[in-house]
């Protein structure tokens, strides 16, 4: 009788979720400041993977999941979703905001200069053990450059598509109001472009990862060369009811153009996500590099990746699989028996009888 | 009359959950759903405080026709006990203030996952049935926009192609749960993983059936009155699951879909898997509530009231 211990109703529920509960403890303010400070790069996956920008309330949905990111997001888009949309923001232009880190791969030098920013890709990965003594570890003072660089560089492909090496953006003016909206529309295939780049800034970076370095190793056509890559703080301006636009502060955003350098012109691939997420974003734009004239079934086809790194519908769709299936287990098994049957007697009709 | 008169006190959410333009949006979709019977419609799908999987979809509707009013019984594999059941309709009477119950002949909504209860639905009862995978094509055809050109085509060859195969192979058709069945002679739909006993429930049925899968974004209605036939061939009938002599251990009640309890010596025990019909019947049996509403099987056979 083994699922009647899953059964017992809404006390065993309770009593389950209070249990979970416990391991965690008391949620303080102070803990979810300590998570929000503490952990910026976590707090911009979930605000990512979540679509909402609001780092208080991922650092809340961290601390009441115990940091299931799965759990975070999904807590965190249940939210969103009931709450009322205000305003739509002006476009982000690549050209514009603050720039932190700014680097492209395929030059050396490029205008505006490379800006290398925050990051740990060059340190020494060494867990500093010291801490757990009783040391504290203070980052060492950051030295100013004698020419600061420039908050806002040109994006580069502008330069490329001045050079013929890019094909000159054709991208018709949309007003804000006709672009369509992934959370409030359903995806349909084929995927328009704003569906495809609005689904994948809210898709699963390890989902994105792994299917987009299935094609960085050979399941793709093309190998990506990071064009641009930009850590930005963004204006975030809105129209107010009066007709201005104003700023209604900044957002941190990352974004990865990577391009195709093998036909006669270069191709490019691009992916944005809210936050600074370097992998997720490299790992999306080679997906869309490489989904023109991908394969009907294979990782770069839009309706393949686009289905396969939601990360609420599948981290939702893997845990169902805990609940009980006896129903459609047992008309699986009775087909199984009846075959069975079949084929020990063949020529004669499956009778009616118990199953043993 | 003041403003604050004409004013509502702010509240985290709307009545029922979701906000006014997602219950339109799923309104409008179930019109449709209703106007051209078994065909998916698409629909945004809103996230719920529920993980995808776990019946969001027919939670959605469920919360789109609930009403203060309403009497919502919530089913999981039969089972009104069973976790995800319970969850799920503490969490619609909790935000729709609505009454609970298990009683399938006091409900006027009932989500369920797998089952169709065995008790006769009525017309002024609505069925709302989670769907896993709504797509009938998907394992002939796994992309998307070519499976929505062949039900356009109504080309559902490929699907009896399976079929055949099967019979071929193991010498009868294979399909356990969501048998494919042609709605009101022109779709073919996926009637969620009901066992195929269920299937001959959703004929010409009085009740509406809304079929809703989240996760997929797509929605399917069988109206009342309207024909739902199992794919089959001429010389192979449609065949329910071999439980028409099964008897209930618990409730002695015989010839209904059963739940298969292997036991610790080796043998096995049935019970009845619509878990509120065996609790009537032993109740009724004890003299201390009244006797079930007619079913849809008596004697383990299939007869329309």
């Amino acid at each position: 009788m083994a699922y009647v211990a899953t059964r017992g109703g809404e006390r065993a529920i309770e009593q389950a979720e209070r249990l979970y509960r416990a391991a965690l403890g008391p949620i303080t303010p102070e803990r979810v400041a300590g998570i929000r400070d503490g952990m910026p790069l976590l707090i911009d996956r979930v605000m990512g993977e979540a679509s909402l920008y609001a780092p208080d309330l991922a650092a809340l949905a961290l601390a009441q999941t115990g940091g299931d990111l799965y759990e975070a997001v999904m807590l965190l888009r249940a939210w969103r979703t009931t709450q009322p949309r205000l305003a739509i923001a002006q476009p982000i232009q690549t050209g514009e905001g603050l720039t932190h880190r700014r680097v492209s791969a395929a030059f050396k030098d490029i205008p505006g200069g490379q800006i290398l920013g925050p990051t740990l890709d060059y340190s020494h990965r060494m867990l500093a053990t010291a801490v757990l003594s009783g040391a504290t570890v203070t980052p060492r003072p950051v030295e100013p450059a004698a020419r600061p660089a420039p908050a806002s560089p040109p994006p580069l492909a502008d330069w490329q598509r001045a050079q013929g090496l890019l094909a000159p953006l054709n991208a018709p003016e949309i007003a804000p109001d006709a672009i369509p909206d992934v959370t409030r529309e359903p995806l349909l295939f084929p995927a328009s472009r704003a569906h495809t780049l609005q689904s994948l800034a809210r898709a699963d970076t390890g989902g994105m990862l792994a299917l987009g370095y299935s094609a960085m190793r050979g399941y793709g056509q093309a190998h990506p060369t990071v064009n641009e890559l930009r850590l930005t703080e963004a204006p975030l301006r809105v129209t107010h009811p009066c007709g201005t636009i104003f700023s209604a502060g900044r957002i941190r955003v990352g974004q990865a153009e990577v391009v195709n350098a093998k036909g006669a012109q270069l191709k490019l691939g691009f992916c944005a996500s809210f936050g600074w997420n370097e992998v997720k974003t490299i790992a999306g734009a080679t997906l869309d590099l490489n989904s023109p004239n991908a394969a009907p079934k294979s990782p770069t086809n839009p309706e393949f990746f686009l289905y396969h790194t939601e990360p609420v519908e599948a981290s939702g769709f893997c845990i169902h699989f805990k609940l009980p299936h006896y129903v459609t287990f047992q008309s699986a098994l009775d087909n199984l028996r009846g075959a069975a049957r079949q084929k020990a007697e063949p020529g004669v009709a499956p009778e009616l009888e118990p199953a043993e | 009359m003041t403003l604050a008169a004409l004013t509502r006190k702010r509240a985290d959410h709307s009545y029922g959950f979701l906000d006014a333009s997602a219950k339109r949006e799923l309104r409008r979709a179930m019109v449709k759903a209703v106007a051209v019977p078994g065909c998916q419609i698409p629909y945004a799908s809103r996230e719920v405080p529920m993980a995808r999987g776990w019946g969001t979809g027919g939670l959605q509707v469920t919360l789109t026709l609930v009403n203060p009013r309403s009497c919502v019984k919530v089913i999981d594999q039969g089972a009104d006990d069973s976790v995800n059941a319970a969850s799920i309709r503490r969490f619609v009477t909790r935000v729709s203030g609505a009454a609970g119950t298990c009683d399938t002949t006091a409900a006027t909504l009932i989500q369920s996952r797998h089952r169709i209860p065995e008790e006769v639905l009525r017309a002024d009862q609505m069925l709302v049935l989670q769907v896993p995978n709504p797509e009938p094509l998907r394992p002939v055809e796994p992309d998307m926009s070519r499976a929505r050109q062949m039900h356009a085509d109504a080309d559902y060859a490929r699907l009896w192609l399976i079929l055949y195969e099967q019979v071929v192979r193991a010498g009868r058709i294979m399909q356990g749960a969501g048998y494919p069945a042609l709605v009101n002679g022109r779709h073919v739909m996926t009637p969620s993983p009901i066992p195929r006993w269920d299937l001959p429930k959703l004929h010409m049925a009085e009740h509406l059936t809304i079929l809703s899968a989240g996760r997929e974004k797509r929605l399917y209605a069988v109206p009342p009155h309207t024909t739902v036939e199992p794919l089959v061939f001429d010389d192979i009938p449609f065949r329910v699951e071999d439980h028409a002599v099964l008897t209930c251990g618990r409730s002695g009640l015989r010839g209904y879909f059963m739940n298969e309890l292997p036991q610790a010596d080796g043998g096995v025990m049935h019970e009845v898997s619509d878990s509120e019909l065996g609790i009537k019947a032993i109740r009724a049996a004890e003299g201390s509530g009244p006797a079930p509403a007619p079913t849809w099987y008596r004697a383990g056979e299939f007869r329309r009231a």
